[in-house]
């Protein structure tokens, strides 16, 4: 039971601890900056936990959000309403995601290498389509989707709300969720059951992807330009989200509070850093060790199990 | 005294599987362990070969107390266990299986020569069908518990615990392991024998335990105890061990099957039982049905219909149902609820407009359980913390809930208890009654012999004959062993 809380337990902890530390950590200013900077990490989390919670991994996210986000900015950029573009973007993520998906179910390759192949890919597609150069002189209007308020909130933060809502009641009130767990507790026994876990699987791939594509998207707006070069090494933070919020890397486990609660924990300590002037190298350092305390609660509740 | 445990108590995250154990083995008997699903039997030996730590309680080896902090301890002492469920290495072969942990060395090197010499003699001694070199992998549950008792011959020296050893094994293993027993015992080694299938005990049994709810109930010479005393202190009341079942007229026809090697109807409200050695092919036969493996020509109707089946989807779809014979591999989702594994197959029935109703599943789940008195804390309770026999009985629930026309059953009571064994017949009758046909596997053979309408013999792949009621054992093993 404790071990449940204990992701909770600890963002809150790190809440107090940081009103104390820092007279600027409890401002409006300062929140609503860390729901900016941690509503990217936290949709691309919640694809995340669907494709984790069914015994995959998706390494690819922090490509497939630098593809999307320039293809949907480039689409803009020649001209296209922003809504399209937003529309591109999504619709670029949707197709790796189903790429990812299609290809680990088809030639039966572990998600691991599957997704690592197509990292490179992507990446790859994304400098040569792009040369290289971010798109610049993208409509002011756009710049509303990730700095934007409504009603004295950041919009990015009723996105975040509305992708964690639908990834819950998909989770825990559809089919598809449900097949989601049981292919990843066992993926045998779900074929057994005369569950088609193929196009499930593809399924849980295609909504990250499509979510990435959102992300891609807020990053492009936050920055004002489509940077091909985005999203480096965001997909260890993601996981490291999902896996901290109690996402189990052997599948099955997993769910959308937890990794919102992850996400946040991340956010508030790289917050955290910046406000006590500690150095961003030292920054990373905190992070990776936080991911390492939290792998080693997975495998602690995962030692159990096995002793049982 | 060789073991002696004393006021044993464990609990597993609040919940008590063992409250008050006791059992005292000498050398050189056969000691029965006894009890219902979920008495605390397999926690109380897994206590006994270092694998879980007791809460409470003594341990004493040849009446000095230890502490067995680890499965390496036991087996220095010579302990060493048949476990209910297959704890081999999947990827390792048969012999590597058989020398885990104790490898015979080369200098620095493995001496692989040498464990498949002293495999290959150990398999040929017992006549176990199984080559030495085999992945483990891809062997039946049969075959595992066969690997798995090679295993623990090869490694006991003092005490061996045989945990339900036999419960997916036919006639000829099974008494090639009651030589074994016989053997171990003549050898003055102290033998722990944990079964369900009551015709067991006295072929090899000395004296008995009994538990019921986590105590040590009663204990004493098998001779002083009949088997419905033994029940009554198991269950707590009176069962039935012989099961009569009324045979129904048979319905329309329900399930056709023309293959090359296998040709048969089931009809509505019949229960057809499908007999043969280890290896027959009895398995095979419904996976092919089911869609997992390729049928090759021939033909299956379904209601009459001719279908084509190429995937368990296809299967389900046609109105199949198929309990598979390793629950833990392909039957249940370990780490997660027994309400979520019993609707998983009939999931259509829960949703409307696409939502889950969650109310709406607990009903189903929770009368299934009560029914087949599974022994949990609730039915959010994860599958992988049952006890074996009530985790077989979740896989029953599981594809009753489906509600299929046609039900194939590989083993379905395998390790289930006397009183709920009952009870899974009776559910059986009741299919049949509302009109499904059940072909049933079962290496037990008295079992399918009281409940089957029909019995098809399989030998070599193929079926080979068709027995009517009323049968008998000699009759079926004849033609299974020698064909005519
Ligand atoms: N790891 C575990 N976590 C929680 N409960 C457990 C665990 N292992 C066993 N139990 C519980 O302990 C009780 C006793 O289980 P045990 O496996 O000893 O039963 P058993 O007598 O061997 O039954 P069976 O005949 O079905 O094999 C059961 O109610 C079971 O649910
Ligand atoms: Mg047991």
């Amino acid at each position: 039971m404790l071990q449940r809380l204990l992701p909770f337990l600890s963002l809150i902890a790190l809440f107090v601890g940081l009103s104390i530390a820092s007279p600027h950590f409890l401002t409006g200013i300062n929140l609503s900056s860390v729901a900016r900077q941690t509503a990217v990490i936290n949709i691309m989390a919640l694809g995340m936990t669907l494709v984790i919670v069914a015994g995959g991994i998706d390494l690819s996210v922090g490509a497939i959000l630098a593809f999307a986000g320039f293809m949907g900015t480039r689409a803009m950029e020649s001209g296209l309403p922003i809504a399209a573009g937003m529309l591109v973007g999504l619709a670029a993520g949707f197709f790796w995601g189903l790429a990812n998906g299609l290809l680990t179910v088809r030639l039966r390759i572990a998600p691991f290498i599957v997704t690592l192949g197509t990292l490179g890919i992507i990446r790859g597609l994304t400098l040569v389509y792009s040369g290289g150069l971010p798109v610049v002189g993208l409509p002011r209007g756009f710049s509303f989707l990730g700095e934007g308020t409504l009603l004295k909130l950041p919009v990015v933060l009723y996105l975040l709300v509305l992708c964690a809502l639908v990834t819950h009641i998909i989770l825990q009130y559809t089919k598809l969720g449900r097949y989601a767990y049981a292919i990843g507790s066992n993926r045998e026994a779900a074929v057994y059951s005369g569950i088609p876990v193929g196009f499930h699987t593809v399924a849980v791939y295609a909504i990250s992807g499509m979510l990435t594509g959102l992300a891609g998207m807020i990053e492009a707006s936050r920055l004002m330009t489509g940077q091909p070069t985005a999203g480096q090494g965001y997909e260890l933070q993601v996981i490291a989200a999902v896996v901290i919020g109690g996402g189990s890397l052997s599948g099955g486990e997993g769910s959308v509070v937890g990794t919102l609660i992850g996400a946040f924990i991340m956010g508030l300590l790289a917050n955290g850093c910046d406000l006590l002037g500690i150095s961003p190298y030292i920054q990373q350092a905190v992070i990776g060790a936080v991911i390492i305390l939290a792998v080693t609660f997975d495998q602690l509740r995962k030692r159990r199990f096995e002793k049982a | 005294m060789l073991l002696e445990l004393a006021a044993i108590k464990k609990s597993f995250n609040g919940v008590c599987a063992l409250e008050d154990g006791n059992l005292a083995v000498q050398a050189g008997e056969v000691h029965l362990l006894l009890g219902e699903n979920g008495a605390g039997k397999s926690t109380l030996m897994k206590i006994a070969a270092g694998m879980h730590q007791p809460d409470a309680g003594e341990i004493r080896w040849q009446g000095r107390p230890v502490r067995l902090r680890r499965p390496a301890e036991a087996a220095s002492i010579g302990v060493a266990m048949v476990h209910q469920e297959s704890l081999l290495a999947p990827h390792l072969t048969v012999a590597e299986n058989i020398f885990l942990g104790r490898e015979p060395l080369k200098g620095a090197l493995l001496d692989r020569r040498r464990m498949e010499r002293e495999s290959a003699a150990l398999l040929g001694e017992h006549r176990f069908p199984l080559q030495a070199q085999w992945r483990v992998e891809r062997l039946s549950p049969a075959q595992k518990q066969l690997v798995e008792i090679c295993r623990a011959i090869h490694n006991a020296s003092s005490l061996l615990i045989f945990d339900e050893p036999t419960s997916s094994l036919s006639q000829e293993e099974t008494g090639e392991v009651f030589r074994i027993v016989r053997t171990l015992r003549e050898r003055g080694m102290g033998v722990i024998y944990i079964t369900h299938r009551m015709e067991e005990l006295r072929a090899v049994g000395d004296r008995v335990t009994i538990l019921r709810d986590g105590r040590t109930v009663a204990t004493g010479d098998l001779a002083d105890f009949s088997t419905e005393q033994m029940i009554r202190y198991m269950v707590g009341r009176e069962v039935p061990t012989l099961y009569e079942r009324t045979p129904l007229e048979p319905g329309t026809e329900l399930l056709r099957v023309e293959l090359p090697n296998a040709s048969f109807r089931v009809h509505a409200g019949e229960m057809v039982g499908l007999a043969g050695l280890m290896g027959a092919g009895r398995t095979e036969l419904c996976r092919v049905l089911f869609g997992l493996d390729p049928a090759g020509d021939g033909e299956v109707c379904v209601e009459g219909r001719p279908v084509r089946i190429h995937s368990p989807r296809d299967a389900v779809a046609a109105g199949l149902a198929f309990l598979t014979e390793d629950r833990q591999q392909t039957g249940l989702a370990l780490r997660l609820p027994i309400r979520t594994n019993v609707t998983l197959t009939y999931l259509a029935s829960l949703t409307r407009a696409g939502f889950l109703h969650s109310r709406w599943e607990a009903r189903p789940a929770r009368a299934l359980m009560e029914r087949l008195r599974v022994r949990a804390a609730s039915i959010e309770q994860w599958a992988g913390r049952l006890s074996g026999g009530n985790q077989q009985k979740i896989v029953l629930a599981k594809w009753l809930f489906r509600q299929a026309r046609v039900f194939l059953f590989d083993e379905p009571t395998r390790g289930i208890d006397v009183a709920a064994k009952a009870e899974v017949f009776a559910l059986m009758d009741e299919l049949a009654h509302n009109g499904a046909a059940i072909l049933m596997v079962s290496s037990e053979l008295p079992e399918l012999l009281q409940v089957a309408d029909r019995i098809l013999v399989m030998r070599g792949g193929r079926i080979i004959k068709e027995l009517a009621r009323p049968t008998t054992q000699e009759e079926v093993m004849r033609y299974a062993a020698v064909g005519e």
